[in-house]
């Protein structure tokens, strides 16, 4: 039993240790935060397969599957637990709230509602990490220049994915600012989504995405319907811009990721403890255009706009 | 090594905490599959009921154990409607759940106010106290009980509840509900309104349904609408797993084998979990999983009656 116990240490890295990452879904978004976690911590000297060993799981969007993950990291002792989306991060808390094993979360767009930071912004426990929330003013901004007339703005999102609905309310109080009227359109599915889509198209002036999963999967639809009626979509992130948004002002999902990665990394270097640390926003939301989209729809992108954009692109992603 | 036989432990008592939880679910799709022959899809919507009227509840400063109460009231009521729109529109046993599961969405939505609600910062059923209130205060190694008290809370409910079922399934009222699973004639001509009866059951088995639901929810911290997808393929699986495992010790009760199955069936999720699987499979191994155990149920089946 010594011998082998003996054999298993000398084989691995003495100083490896693991970290779990949980991811809540499948989703660009969510891989690009994962991807740029890595790198971060890669850029504080904790690199996969050299000093750490990463586990990884998906949920695949299951509530009890969640739950199960971070259970599991949980009784496998790992040194971090990264969480990246709202249940997830939430699941995550709970699971390791009565260990010592800090909860590092990215993803989250108001960590206070989801009670996973305090009122104040500081941690509710051994529990920090970046929130993904979307820059609304900004965007509302966007759009008031490059649609000076527009009236209304047409806004999917599904009931049940919270990101979504406190979006909504924000949207909904600051568009009277910049002259907007919010029409919401509430759906349950991706079946739903051709009639609702169909019936806000004949109220709105735009629409514009939020960073709903339900909306953003089925976006080749809407985009097609929008563009026969030659209404503008807006985006919410860069990805939604390439695949043939009009514009967006967003935050990157990759960077998000690199400032989660180095949070953790001060944490495991035992420089700082998550429990000390409030969590982080992005403040710098660069603006993203899509050239092609802006000439079918018949749309002068502001050159103010583009000549600072973070990215423009002049064909859609299939 | 003991690092390693620690971390077993805890896996294996997160595996019966889950069980656990899920067994109380269990005990309502044994009533409505089992005894009276219902596919109740209503359950899918029943479960985060619990969840939300738990939710909201302790947001209000409710006393947890309160909570249990409601969540099982509102569970019946829920069933109370399947069975009406099924005995009394006449609509079919399937399509009576799936419309009340689909209405519940709603309604769960409307009760909670949103889809994500979290509880972190309240008292629950897990964590007022209980058991160091129970035990005395000299207890020196309470850390080492504290992480048990989550098993141990929730054995003491599930127990409480099998008990119950067990007290009730003997009383004139549970003989009368497996009659009509076994044979609605009979209770027709013992001159009971089947219909009545097949209500009653519903809303029991619902009430046990959005309790499962509420404790979930007090244990994982918060409520989330989508918690209840699949529910009924986990009750469904759990109680076909312990009905057939048991099927020949007749001293076994059939509440007992359900709360083994949901233990084993968890255990089975974990199991493939650690070994590698991909989340991506994981209904695919759940149908597997699920099919193989119906197949080995049949095959028995078969050599008893070639026996016979």
């Amino acid at each position: 039993m010594m011998s082998m116990f003996g054999a298993c240490s000398k084989g691995s890295n003495k100083d490896m240790i693991t970290i779990g990452i949980g991811q809540y879904a499948e989703h660009p978004s969510l891989d690009n935060c994962r991807e740029g976690f890595l790198a971060g911590l890669k850029s504080e000297g904790y690199e996969e397969g050299k000093n750490i060993k990463v586990e990884y799981e998906n949920a695949q969007a299951d509530n009890s599957l969640a739950g199960q993950i971070t259970d599991g990291f949980v009784s496998k002792k790992v040194a971090l637990i990264c969480a990246i989306a709202t249940p997830m991060a939430q699941s995550a808390y709970g699971a390791a709230k009565d260990t010592d094993i800090p909860v590092i979360f990215t993803a989250v767009t108001d960590p206070i509602l989801a009670k996973l930071a305090k009122d104040d912004k500081t941690p509710v426990g051994n529990i920090t990490g970046t929130s993904d929330k979307l820059p609304v003013e900004e965007q509302l901004k966007m759009i008031r220049k490059i649609l000076p007339e527009a009236k209304k703005i047409g806004i999917l999102y599904n009931t049940g994915e919270v990101n979504s609905v406190s979006a909504i309310e924000e949207y909904k109080a600051l568009a009277g600012n910049y002259g907007f009227e919010i029409v919401e359109s509430g759906i349950t599915a991706t079946a739903d989504i051709p009639l609702a889509t169909d019936n806000i198209l004949t109220k709105v002036d735009c629409i514009n995405n939020l960073t709903d999963n339900t909306v953003v999967s089925s976006l080749p639809l809407i985009l097609k319907k929008a563009a026969e009626k030659k209404i503008p979509v807006f985006g919410s992130e860069v990805e939604q811009v390439k695949s043939g948004c009009l514009a967006t002002v967003g935050i990157d999902y990759y960077d998000l990721g690199v400032k989660t990665g180095k949070m953790a990394a001060q944490v495991l270097k035992g420089e700082k403890k998550a429990s000390d640390m409030n969590f982080e926003i992005i403040d710098k939301a660069a603006f993203y255009g899509n050239s092609a989209v802006a000439k079918n729809l018949g749309i002068d992108l502001p050159k103010d706009l583009t000549d600072t954009a973070g990215e423009m692109f002049d064909s859609i992603a299939e | 090594m003991a690092y390693f036989i620690n971390s077993i432990i805890n896996i294996a008592v997160g595996v019966a905490e889950e069980g656990l939880v899920y067994a109380i679910l269990a005990f309502g799709v044994y009533i409505t599959y089992k005894i009276l022959d219902f596919p109740d899809l209503s359950v899918d919507g029943t479960f985060p009921l619990g969840g939300a009227v738990a939710a909201v509840l302790l947001l209000k400063g409710f006393n947890p154990l309160l909570t249990l109460l409601f969540a099982f009231i509102a569970g019946m009521l829920a069933g109370t409607l399947t069975g009406l729109i099924h005995v009394k529109c006449k609509v079919r046993d399937l399509l009576s759940g799936i419309i009340m599961m689909t209405a519940l969405y709603s309604v769960n939505l409307r009760i909670a106010g949103r889809n994500n609600v979290a509880i972190f910062d309240k008292e629950t059923i897990f964590e007022n106290g209980f058991l160091k209130k129970l035990l005395p205060e000299s207890i020196k190694h309470y850390e080492t009980i504290k992480r048990y008290e989550t098993l141990v809370i929730l054995l003491i409910i599930a127990l409480l509840m099998k008990l119950l079922l067990d007290f009730y399934l003997k009383t004139k009222s549970g003989y009368l509900l497996r009659a009509v699973g076994d044979n609605e004639t009979l209770v027709t001509s013992l001159a009971k309104d089947k219909g009545r009866v097949k209500i009653i059951g519903l809303a029991l088995a619902n009430g046990f349904v959005a309790l499962s639901g509420c404790i979930y929810t007090q244990k994982s911290g918060f409520f989330e609408i989508s918690s209840g997808t699949g529910a009924i393929v986990i009750g469904l699986a759990s109680v076909i797993i312990g009905i057939n495992l048991f099927k020949r010790r007749e001293k076994v009760k059939a509440t007992t084998a359900v709360v083994i199955g949901t233990i084993i069936y968890k255990a089975c999720v974990s199991a493939a979990i650690a070994l590698g699987l991909s989340p991506k499979d994981m209904k695919l191994i759940t149908a597997v999983l699920f099919l193989t155990i119906l197949i080995l149920s049949n095959i028995r089946k078969r050599k008893v009656n070639a026996h016979a």
